[in-house]
């Protein structure tokens, strides 16, 4: 490859990391904005938007039950997908394969199908709005993810590590809790992660089962975007950029790390 | 310890059971209400097929898909090639440049489309200052496709990078001393080795695009309306479980159809390819 | 004697227990109990942004005095109210509607009021229904962009229609809820005369409106309306007075044409099944109570329905106040109770429309 030709592909990828990150970042600006209007650019300054998401029970009661709603899916999902992912690793090829194409189906089947499903379901069981409709509809959405991660770990795990514990007079549960679960942690760990994420980013089905009384972060951003100017949107949008982006930094920088010593 | 308990397939049967009640039962009565509601028959496809403006909904899905995955691979694959080709450093600059956007939240990234594509946004700013004249960009096809090829981007670039980076540099290397001349040996060597990548990254993003509801919703107006759209309002604002549930069905199994056939491809191609693994 | 006076004192007494038990009752609007709804919850659903803001404002002295947890939700949706009341699980407690939904879906969605529940008496004569009391008044106005035409501004609806001497986009509401008063003006905008306008030709409007082809835009909320005039989208918008005003105090260079605008009221209503009657209606008896009607005009510009309102406004909200004499009369009121007998059609109609048929 000629000496030009790598100059205009690290153009092109730069220019393509940009557009990556970037646009996201105009919302930065806006959460600052003096006024009550998301026009670019924002005249003023001030911390008022900030302040919002503490004192507006809209804001900072979606946050609160986001968190809830996600902590809980993690824990279901990941036991749950975990449970399934050692099942599928110990099953043969041919019903293990044909399993595990079913059980990814959330993954692929519009958001909006779904959505009026569980909507449906929801309004003739009275579940519209409740915590236990939440985790049921978003446990099921996540556990594709950690099913994935989880397997992977048990993809590369040797089973006869087991064999030599139980060899050594240790029961089922004794084996899977001092061998097993330390060697397959990080595809667990991982997986718990993807399962918060599902829980915290999804919007559609709670779009459609939200009630006032219990309503997800994604929702509130949703109805501001439609119904307000609101710069509080960018605010929070602001803050989850932030968190996300050291969380992911963090993490890589441990993953490098831990790789290297 | 029973012996059946040992059996691993119980150890899915929560899964499956969760399956069943939250997805299974759901998309069940989807299907049915859709045959059902209000009255017995094929009523809602028919309504479906013969309405100009749902065929018209229907094509423009598929074509802000399409274009959306080829816009995607044309900015991915360079990029995920790239990831290959540097330094364990700027790999993870490059890896965190994909991973920010991937797990920050789908509606705040609408959120700053809104404002970009805006009239008075930054992109007509920048537009109007190279002398053009202003574009309409937000409640227009061309704006939703600028967003949703943003936010699916990383879902072409993983795949495309799992694939790429698996393959062996040597078999390149060797054509070249071979004497192929660089993009010979790039379009005879290197694309058809990294093609699952391709044809993986090509469905999801294709997939995704299809049941895309948030950045249609908000980017596009009434008249850049997508599928997903279009249902949640008849279900929605109308109380058309039927219509709603028909156009879901519809949509789901447009999606199933193409799984199918892109399972088929992927399945002829791991036999070509078959033991490089 | 004896019995009589019994009787007497017994009739005195019921009497005493009556008064007081009426005193007790009849509402006063703008007032609650103290401490009577502590530990309740109630959701007030309405159509957001600064009309929203200022209803809940309205309501901090209710929140207060009452206890009462209050929860704000929305924008309104007559299928989400029937998806609530269908499925017996209602969740919105007292719902701001526009003009027309509250008598076409009355007793079905929205219950019939108890007019012993709420103070009614300073309300304008006419504007209380059978299954509503007004929330406020306001405009729907024609804005045009400063900029794009100078000198001949727009003057009218007509102008709205006519892109050969108005060239630009224009931007109308586009929620699935129909907007019969346009409907009337593009009528009366292709020439059909006044006297004739009804049985009205639903078709020919849309298809006036259909004929601005690519010039035509949709808002589909109020917020998209709003954003459209700061960030200059559209050259001519029509409006809900409000967000028009909220634009302008947010620099969104437009002026509003007054010359026909439409006079449309907004209204409080108790969906069928809500789980605490009485609590909602002492939400609305407070919501058009006189100092609340105040405020919630202060804030959005929206005219107050209690008729001994003086709320406090600076000089942009007295522009856009349209309870004044010369405002009145220049607005245009629509046929209500004719698109109350045709919403069905109108409804359909509408939706296809704004669907792109």
């Amino acid at each position: 490859m000629t000496r030009l030709q790598r100059i205009l592909i690290w153009i092109f990828c730069a220019g393509v990391a940009l557009w990556l990150v970037a646009p996201t970042l105009v919302i930065v600006p806006i959460s600052f904005a003096e006024k009550k209007s998301l026009a670019f650019p924002p005249d003023g300054f001030s911390l008022q938007w900030y302040a919002n998401i503490l004192n507006s029970p809209d804001w900072s009661g979606s946050i609160v039950s986001s968190l809830k709603i996600a902590a809980i899916v993690a824990v279901v999902a990941t036991v749950i997908g975990t449970l399934a992912a050692m099942g599928l690793a110990k099953m043969k090829a041919g019903p293990g394969g044909i399993l595990r194409a079913i059980l990814i189906t959330p993954m692929i089947v519009p958001g909006v199908v779904l959505a009026i499903g569980i909507y449906a379901v929801y309004l003739d069981h009275q579940m519209v709005g409740t915590l236990v409709g939440y985790v049921l509809a978003h446990s099921m959405l996540a556990i594709p993810f950690v099913i994935i991660a989880v397997g992977a770990s048990l993809a590369v795990f040797d089973t006869r590590l087991e064999t030599a514990a139980a060899s050594l007079g240790a029961s089922r549960i004794t084996t899977f809790f001092t061998v097993t679960l330390p060697l397959i942690a990080p595809g667990i760990l991982s997986g718990l992660l993807f399962a918060f994420v599902t829980s915290f980013d999804e919007v559609i089905v709670a779009l459609f089962i939200n009630s006032p009384t219990l309503k997800t972060l994604p929702v509130q951003i949703f109805a501001s975007m439609t119904r307000d100017s609101d710069p509080t949107v960018a605010a929070v949008g602001t803050l989850i950029f932030v968190l996300t982006s050291f969380t992911i930094a963090v993490g890589l920088w441990l993953g490098t790390r831990r790789r290297r010593s | 310890m029973p012996k059946l308990l040992r059996q691993p397939a119980w150890l899915v049967l929560p899964a499956i059971l969760l399956l069943v009640v939250a997805l299974g039962y759901p998309l069940l009565q989807v299907v049915i209400r859709s045959f059902t509601d209000p009255e017995p028959g094929l009523g809602n496809y028919t309504w479906f097929f013969s309405r100009p403006v749902n065929m018209t909904v229907f094509w423009r899905t598929f074509e802000v898909a399409g274009w959306v995955t080829v816009l995607c691979l044309v900015l991915g694959y360079p990029y995920a090639w790239l990831m290959t080709a540097v330094g364990p450093n700027m790999r993870l600059l490059l890896i965190l440049c994909v991973l920010v956007p991937f797990w920050v939240s789908g509606v705040v990234r609408t959120l700053a489309w809104v404002i970009l594509l805006q009239d008075s946004g930054v992109i007509n700013k920048v537009i109007m200052a190279l002398g053009f004249e202003k574009v309409r960009l937000i409640r227009t096809q061309t704006g939703v496709i600028i967003g949703m090829t943003q936010v699916l981007l990383p879902f072409m670039i993983m795949p495309l990078y799992a694939v790429m980076r698996g393959i062996d540099l040597r078999l390149v290397q060797a054509a070249r001393s071979l004497g192929a001349r660089p993009v010979l040996a790039f379009l005879q060597v290197y694309l058809p080795l990294s093609l699952p990548g391709v044809f993986g990254g090509a469905v999801i993003v294709f997939i995704l695009g299809l049941g895309f509801y948030i950045t249609p919703a908000l980017l596009g107006g009434p008249r850049a309306t997508m599928l997903s759209t279009l249902a949640q309002q008849q279900v929605l604002q109308q109380l058309n479980w039927g219509k709603g549930g028909a156009m879901g069905v519809i949509l789901l199994a447009s999606t199933l159809v193409l799984l199918a056939i892109a399972a088929r491809f992927t399945r002829r191609r791991y036999q070509i390819s078959g033991g490089s693994k | 004697m004896k019995r009589t006076a019994k009787v007497a004192l017994q009739a005195g007494l019921l009497m005493t227990i009556g008064l007081a038990a009426q005193a007790q009752d009849a509402p006063v609007a703008g007032e609650v109990a103290e401490g009577s709804l502590a530990g309740k919850t109630l959701t007030f659903v309405s159509y957001g942004g600064i009309y929203q803001d200022g209803q809940i404002a309205s309501l901090q002295d209710f929140v207060t005095k009452s206890g009462v947890t209050l929860l704000s939700d929305g924008p309104t949706e007559v299928a989400k109210i029937q998806a609530q009341v269908e499925s017996g699980d209602v969740q919105w407690d007292v719902v701001d509607t526009g003009t027309l939904t509250p008598y076409v879906y009355c007793g079905t969605l929205f219950q019939k009021l108890d007019l012993t529940k709420i103070d009614t008496s300073n309300i304008p004569e006419g504007q209380v229904g059978e299954c509503s009391v007004p929330a406020m008044n306001y405009g729907t106005v024609l804005m045009y962009k400063k900029s794009t035409y100078g000198d001949n501004p727009p003057k009218g609806w007509a102008d709205f229609f006519d892109t050969e001497n108005f060239p630009g986009t224009r931007a109308m509401p586009g929620d699935s809820e129909p907007d019969t008063t346009l409907v009337e003006i593009a009528l009366l905008a292709d020439g059909v005369p006044k006297d004739q306008l009804f049985p009205a030709d639903v078709d020919r409007a849309l298809n006036k409106f259909r004929g601005l082809g690519e010039d035509l835009i949709f808002w589909k909320t109020g917020a998209e309306s709003q954003q459209m005039m700061e960030s200059g989208e559209a050259d001519m918008v029509i409006a809900w007075s409000g967000r028009a005003m909220a634009a302008q105090k947010n620099g969104a260079e437009y002026e509003p044409v007054w010359q026909d605008w439409i006079v449309v009221m907004d209204q409080l209503t108790i969906p069928v099944g809500v789980k605490d009657p009485d609590a909602s209606y002492a939400l609305i008896n407070a919501a058009i109570g006189k100092r609340a009607q105040e405020i919630m005009t202060e804030q959005t510009s929206y005219s107050p329905i209690h008729k001994d309102a003086q709320p406090q406004v600076d000089e942009l909200l007295q522009k856009w106040l349209t309870n004044t004499p010369e405002k009145v009369a220049m607005g245009y009121q629509q046929n209500i109770p004719y698109w109350i007998e045709n919403y069905d059609e109108v409804e359909t109609k509408w939706g296809e429309f704004i669907a792109g048929n």
